[in-house]
């Protein structure tokens, strides 16, 4: 068979494929919504934990157990990231040189963006329990903000601005241990692990919701550091930008 | 709007994969992860939305562009050779440039040429600072620690030196400007003493000024020009080599040879 002919098979059967798949995500997928039974179940999980956002408190909540699985292996790969990058770069010493002359439009505007976009991970991730966000997306915003501002004047000169590796890395690891600590900590007082220590509040004031809060603050950080380490890393061993 | 959505997805997904240059391909992964995060905002579910826009579309956007960097450009370190591979105006022409060319093509890399002087091609590419090196070389240039891809365009090699000032024999003429052909160029045009082995086609090129005041000797071994890569990418290796044989095959290569080299 000639090979424009394969290569036309190939691209079809890719398109049919997902179109396929398409279809039966459109007709066979049904969404029973709030109506239901088992979501009017998480409902009232939800305003037993006072959260506002209903969400949080299933993966914060009754669901903690996936969360803390995903947190350990998000914690395995930037692990992974930082042992493999820093032991076999043979002559990684040497910092890439600072594009600082690029634009000078684009750097003081990327230093005018950063604090904004960092308190946009920090208010994501406080307000996780009232709104949409969370840790884990407000860890990312903010490490994102960071990430223009090392595009704009340079990794290094960011890097050097924060805390040393090896104390974020220290901030890293005692935020994992720390939520681990608050999972099995109701076991001290007879509850089962994963039961909130914290009361539930009012609903939608900002000091309520049980743990999810504290555990939102946590994930932020671990998840903060962690992405950076990662695009820090990459950006130190690929040339840099 | 939702269903409008979900439908342009795998159509941005195809327009992605379709895309032959890697650069297109991240920023139609990027278009993708965006289209997603609007289709989840729109069926209330903010919090995946923001998920998604900001790792989808940021992060592993940028994470993917900072591998391209490395691994987008097809970086050739060349040493200046008139008809093979030499700066015209703002562009550069010659039967080197013209199969580099093709080989960026199939591999769907952007092709990055180094000017370097020829002593430094060789190292450029052992240091890894270059994957290819060009500029009318011959295989024992350098036999170690790359692969040679020999295309057919015999050579020879010319020992150049002199003049020879009297009462002076068999001294070594002082400083020779290798390096940049174009200062070879410049000394011999102005007679100073020069001790150099050129390939073919940089000694046709210098015939054209007055070499009757230097001792020209013809070196032994029936040479063939070459381009020479880094043993790191042996996959490039075998797809130069494909292409020149293919260009061989058809016919083309001799074109080429005739229309920049004869």
């Amino acid at each position: 068979m000639n090979r424009s002919i394969r290569r036309s098979l190939y691209i079809t059967s890719i398109f049919a494929l997902v179109g396929a798949f398409c279809a039966i995500v459109w007709h066979g997928f049904t969404y029973a919504g709030a109506g239901s039974a088992s979501v009017q179940r998480w409902i009232e999980t939800a305003t037993l934990l006072g959260t506002r956002n209903v969400v949080s408190s299933i993966y914060l909540g009754t669901r903690f157990l996936d969360s803390v699985l995903e947190l350990l292996v998000f914690a395995v790969a930037v692990l992974g990231v930082r042992h493999f990058l820093d032991e076999t770069a043979p002559g990684s010493t040497a910092e890439p040189p600072d594009p600082s002359s690029e634009s000078h439009v684009v750097s003081a505007a990327a230093r005018l963006m950063l604090p904004i976009v960092v308190l946009l991970g920090l208010y994501l991730a406080v307000h996780g329990h009232l709104s949409p966000g969370g840790g884990f997306s407000g860890g990312v915003v903010a490490a994102s903000g960071l990430l223009m501002a090392a595009i704009a004047i340079g990794s290094a000169p960011v890097s050097r601005r924060l805390a040393p590796p090896t104390a974020l890395e220290r901030i890293e690891w005692s935020a994992m241990l720390l939520i681990l600590a608050l999972v099995v900590a109701p076991v001290a007082i007879s509850l089962p692990p994963f039961s909130p220590l914290l009361p539930a509040g009012t609903v939608g004031r900002l000091a309520s919701g049980g743990n999810v809060l504290p555990y939102n603050l946590l994930i932020a950080i671990k998840v903060f550091i962690g992405s950076w380490t990662v695009v820090q890393q990459f950006l130190r061993h690929r040339g840099g930008i | 709007m939702t269903n409008a959505l979900v439908l342009l997805l795998p159509v941005v997904a195809g327009i992605a994969l379709l895309q032959r240059r890697r650069l297109y391909a991240v920023i139609g992964m990027a278009v993708f992860s965006l289209l997603l995060a609007a289709v989840y905002l729109l069926a209330a579910a903010p919090d995946v939305a923001i998920t998604e826009a900001a790792i989808g579309a940021a992060l592993v956007t940028f994470i993917y562009v900072l591998a391209l960097r490395k691994t987008g450009r097809l970086v050739v370190a060349a040493s200046e050779v008139p008809g093979l591979i030499q700066r015209e105006g703002d562009g550069i022409s010659g039967l080197e440039w013209v199969i580099l060319q093709r080989l960026a093509h199939a591999v769907g890399m952007d092709l990055v040429i180094r000017f370097v002087p020829h002593e430094e091609v060789g190292p450029m590419v052992l240091r890894g600072e270059a994957d290819i090196a060009a500029g009318g070389l011959v295989a024992s240039d350098i036999d170690q620690g790359v692969l040679v891809v020999p295309y057919p365009l015999p050579t020879a090699r010319f020992r150049i030196t002199g003049p020879a000032s009297p009462g002076e024999q068999h001294a070594e003429p002082a400083g020779p400007p290798t390096g940049y052909f174009a200062d070879l160029v410049d000394a011999v045009r102005s007679d100073e003493p020069v001790a150099v082995t050129l390939d073919l086609a940089r000694f046709l090129a210098l015939t054209r000024y007055d070499l009757s005041a230097y001792t020209v000797e013809r070196m032994e071994g029936d040479l063939n020009y070459a381009l020479l890569v880094s043993f790191g990418r042996v996959d490039l290796h075998a797809q130069l080599a494909e292409l020149i044989d293919e260009l061989d095959s058809t016919g083309r290569m001799e074109r080429l040879i005739r229309r920049f080299v004869e």
